[in-house]
């Protein structure tokens, strides 16, 4: 059995500001080497006082474009997270698998927009 | 060329003028270009952003640019703000500390951004005093706005912001523009959407649409925004290319300004008096996350 890791966002990024979508990128390959090595991942977002989705994006959302659901699921944890910084997570998270989930989305999108009348989405 | 600068406040009107002036002045190179404010009764502080960004790109077709004969009071807001030291002003102390300051940032600068908003705005006694949770959403708006303009404009000429706090109304605005490919060109490159440019900006503020392609999903910055602006009942305006779109207490209007912005503004206006805690009626367990 592998030991399990505990990886500190505070520490990676140097900052309690995590707004930056290359930190985040930062903190995805951590978790990805992690990963690869078969350990599960606690990340923590002690002292971190700022998120926005595009550090999300790139730290967490990212991983669903390598790893399965199912493997993310059982890997990665998180601690340390405000209320509505956990609501944010949850969101990126539900894009991310939608956005993974089917590549040709944005076809889709621009044949439903192109349906609806030709001229985009109705508001 | 001289060009006569009429009064600029944050609505469509300011910004046409904006552009209006950039559409004069744009095919000019190697030229003197002299902005007369005499006639410019009214400046809200925060439109420096666009106008700085404007002003840059004609600079960078090597023109001198300069602002002359603006009104005391819209000289001493300018040079409180630091906008006029840009133009051979000076900067003036701001002893009431309503402004955060203009400033020019590269795309690589988030971090600086995101301390020039800590310390320009979070930690400054002056500013309002807000709900802890609003600071927060406020915080984290204006970086989901940089963030944005980061990841999609691919400017390379610099992203431009600027605030204003007027304690009086209870309001803070607050803007940043940049000078990239804009929302119409995204969306034809990366969605294969031929819109007008205010469909454009209308289409990439809903919920499932993103022009962002490749490993980092995106899609979510600008939907974040305008659920905070309607829970806040604050203004949100975008312009981009010849798009004008706003949002105001949750109603939408959009239209075509006369000219292109070469590039994108986000302005945004808050009601500092909000009490909301906005705290979450019912909170997500970490274990339901993944």
């Amino acid at each position: 059995m592998k030991k399990n890791i505990t990886l500190n966002v505070f520490e990676i990024v140097g900052s309690p500001l995590c707004v930056a979508s290359d930190d985040g990128q930062r903190v995805y390959e951590r978790i990805a080497n992690a990963f690869k090595e078969e350990r599960n991942v606690t990340l923590s977002f002690l002292n971190v006082s700022s998120l926005t989705s595009a550090f999300l994006n790139a730290a967490i959302g990212q991983l669903y474009g390598s790893f399965t659901e199912d493997q993310i699921r059982a890997q990665l944890k998180v601690k340390d997270m405000q209320p509505d910084d956990l609501a944010l997570l949850k969101r990126v998270v539900d894009t991310a698998k939608e956005y993974f989930k089917d590549p040709k989305r944005f076809d889709r999108a621009v044949e439903e927009a192109l349906g609806d009348g030709g001229d985009g989405p109705k508001r | 060329m001289k060009i006569r600068l009429p009064e600029i406040r944050h609505n469509r009107a300011g910004f046409e003028a904006l552009v209006q002036l950039r559409a004069k002045a744009k095919d000019c190179l190697f030229d003197d270009i002299e902005v007369d404010m005499r006639w410019t009764n009214w400046f809200d502080a925060d439109m420096c952003a666009p106008f700085g960004a404007i002003l840059y790109k004609l600079s960078d077709r090597m023109n001198t640019v300069r602002i002359v004969n603006a009104p005391t009071s819209i000289d001493r807001i300018l040079s409180k703000n630091g906008f006029l030291s840009h133009y051979g002003g000076n900067k003036l102390p701001d002893t009431w500390g309503t402004t955060i300051p203009y400033k020019r940032f590269e795309a690589k600068d988030d971090r600086y951004f995101a301390s020039y908003i800590e310390e320009e705005f979070v930690h400054r006694s002056e500013m309002p005093k807000m709900s802890v949770g609003l600071v927060k959403k406020f915080r984290e708006s204006v970086f989901e706005i940089f963030s944005n303009a980061v990841i999609h404009s691919q400017t390379k000429l610099g992203i431009f912001s600027c605030g204003q706090y007027f304690p009086k109304r209870d309001r803070l605005d607050f803007a940043v523009a940049d000078l990239g490919i804009g929302i119409r060109q995204n969306v034809l490159r990366n969605a294969g959407l031929n819109l007008k440019a205010d469909q454009a900006i209308s289409w990439a503020t809903e919920e499932r649409n993103t022009t962002k392609r490749g490993r980092i999903p995106g899609g979510l910055g600008l939907k974040l925004l305008k659920e905070f602006i309607t829970l806040n009942r604050g203004c949100i305006q975008i312009v981009s290319d010849s798009g004008y779109w706003a949002m105001e207490q949750g109603e939408v209007i959009s239209g075509e300004l006369s000219y292109r912005f070469p590039g994108t503004v986000v302005s945004i206006e808050i009601d500092t008096a909000d009490k909301r805690s906005y705290k979450l009626s019912s909170e997500i367990s970490e274990k339901d996350i993944f």
